[in-house]
């Protein structure tokens, strides 16, 4: 009889997890405004510290495309405190021994950090990947936003699954 | 049976040489010649005659004689009439053979016949004609019907219905957007499993099945997903996986050291952000010795 098969090792295309995160780290960045007029022209930097799969992910359905006129950047970043100046910094679960170093690394930079752990928005994140209900959803905070110099859309607010304000 | 069978049988009776012009006795010749095709003009009109309408030897012949004329036909014939004819035959010689004189040779016949029926689904399914096989099968399960000791029709109707779900599953991989043969393969798994509700491939097949097409939906997600919609299709993509974890769940009880059942619960439970269920059972999966099949 033939049987369908599952692999192992999780291959990115079968992530959900990731597929779903990056899909909103696409919409994130079409939703917010960043103020500093610096960061309105050259690429846009999103940095990926972990998360092979949400990586892989960004590589291959939204490197090509833009954010208003700005080229999507994608950038495996070294696991490291020291980390680029980005737009979007997303830092994966399984690194949050670096989480402080990088909060204090972009404190006054215009980066709007992701992450997906428990007290992160109280921690200085913006946005946060949760599970709820069996999905993924995100929770932000407006204080840490406004923090880094970013305007949050309407629509971003009011479809997270909790919002800070 | 065979010619030379049917032949000693009709001597028994004593036929030959006083009933020479008998349309049956002519039949008799042309089939032990190999002439079938005059054997068949000679038996249906020998079974229309008043002598012989009630003969159940008569009826024996003719189904013997379309038996092999199917046997023997041409590609573009009509196989189904012919095995209609054969199996219409043998059931009115075991009504009428109420001695049961040839009650096992009808029988055996009546029983190949009925079981083409069967080997034509299984091929018609190998070949993708799916509309087919199911033709085919009713037609050998109404045959089998017919008979006092129906043998192994259920376990025969859930090797089919698996093999069909399977055929359809296969459709639906090359195209992922027919949820038509989506539908099909989960109402041919669902009667698997009406009829056997402990059947390992059914529930395994099943699970995979609706697993793999919520995974198929949020692979889909891209840059025209706006946030609504990505939340919609996780929604779609959750009800489909957990439709798949008690089928799932039970192909796992059933054979607890597989490691398809274990990686399907990983990854099943994975995608429903369920991280400590799915971590335990890669870890069951990984304690399994390295040639756990």
């Amino acid at each position: 009889m033939l049987m369908a098969s599952f692999d192992l090792q999780r291959d990115p295309e079968d992530d959900t997890t990731a597929i779903v995160q990056a899909s909103y780290i696409y919409n994130i960045a079409k939703l917010v405004e960043w103020k500093d007029a610096g960061m309105r022209q050259g690429n846009f930097v999103i940095g990926v510290v972990g998360g092979a799969n949400l990586y892989q992910e960004l590589i291959k359905k939204y490197a090509t495309k833009t954010i208003g006129k700005q080229p999507i950047e994608v950038r495996k970043l070294p696991r490291s405190v020291q980390v680029d100046q980005c737009h979007i910094l997303f830092v994966g679960e399984n690194e949050l021994d670096l989480m402080s170093g990088i909060y204090e690394t972009v404190r006054d930079r215009s980066t709007l950090v992701i992450t997906q752990y428990a007290g992160a928005l109280e921690d200085g994140a913006v946005v946060n990947f949760v599970k709820a209900e069996q999905v993924v959803r995100y929770e932000m905070s407006l204080p840490n936003a406004r923090k880094h110099r970013l305007e949050v859309g309407s629509t971003l607010k009011q479809l997270a699954h909790r919002v800070i304000e | 049976m065979r010619k030379g069978s049917v032949i000693a049988l009709l001597f028994c009776f004593g036929w030959w040489g006083v009933r020479a012009q008998d349309p049956l006795v002519e039949g008799l010749r042309a089939y032990q010649a190999g002439d079938l095709e005059r054997a068949r003009v000679l038996v249906d009109s020998a079974v229309s005659i008043p002598s012989h309408e009630e003969d159940a030897e008569a009826w024996l012949l003719r189904g013997f004689v379309y038996k092999d004329l199917y046997k023997q036909r041409s590609p573009d014939s009509d196989p189904d009439t012919l095995r209609s004819r054969a199996l219409r035959s043998l059931d009115r010689c075991r009504a009428l053979d109420t001695e049961r004189t040839f009650a096992q040779n009808a029988e055996q016949a009546y029983q190949f016949v009925a079981r083409s029926f069967y080997n034509d689904a299984a091929k018609a399914l190998q070949d993708g004609r799916e509309d087919h096989a199911i033709d085919q099968f009713d037609r050998f399960r109404e045959a089998m019907a017919g008979l006092p000791e129906e043998g192994d029709l259920d376990q025969r109707e859930v090797d089919f219905l698996n093999a069909l779900g399977t055929a359809y599953t296969r459709r639906y991989n090359e195209d992922r957007l027919d949820t038509v043969v989506f539908d099909k393969a989960v109402s041919a798994y669902e009667r698997v499993l009406q009829k056997d509700t402990g059947n390992y491939g059914a529930n395994y097949n099943l699970a995979t099945l609706y697993y793999n097409h919520g995974v198929y939906n949020i692979q889909q997600l891209g840059v025209d997903n706006d946030l609504l919609s990505i939340e919609l299709i996780q929604q779609v993509s959750k009800e489909l996986f957990k439709r798949a974890l008690p089928y799932m769940l039970k192909a796992h009880q059933m054979r607890p050291d597989r490691k398809e059942t274990l990686l399907g619960l990983e990854g099943i439970y994975y995608s429903l952000q369920d991280d400590e269920r799915s971590e335990e059972f890669r870890t069951k999966f990984e304690a399994l010795p390295p040639d756990n099949e």
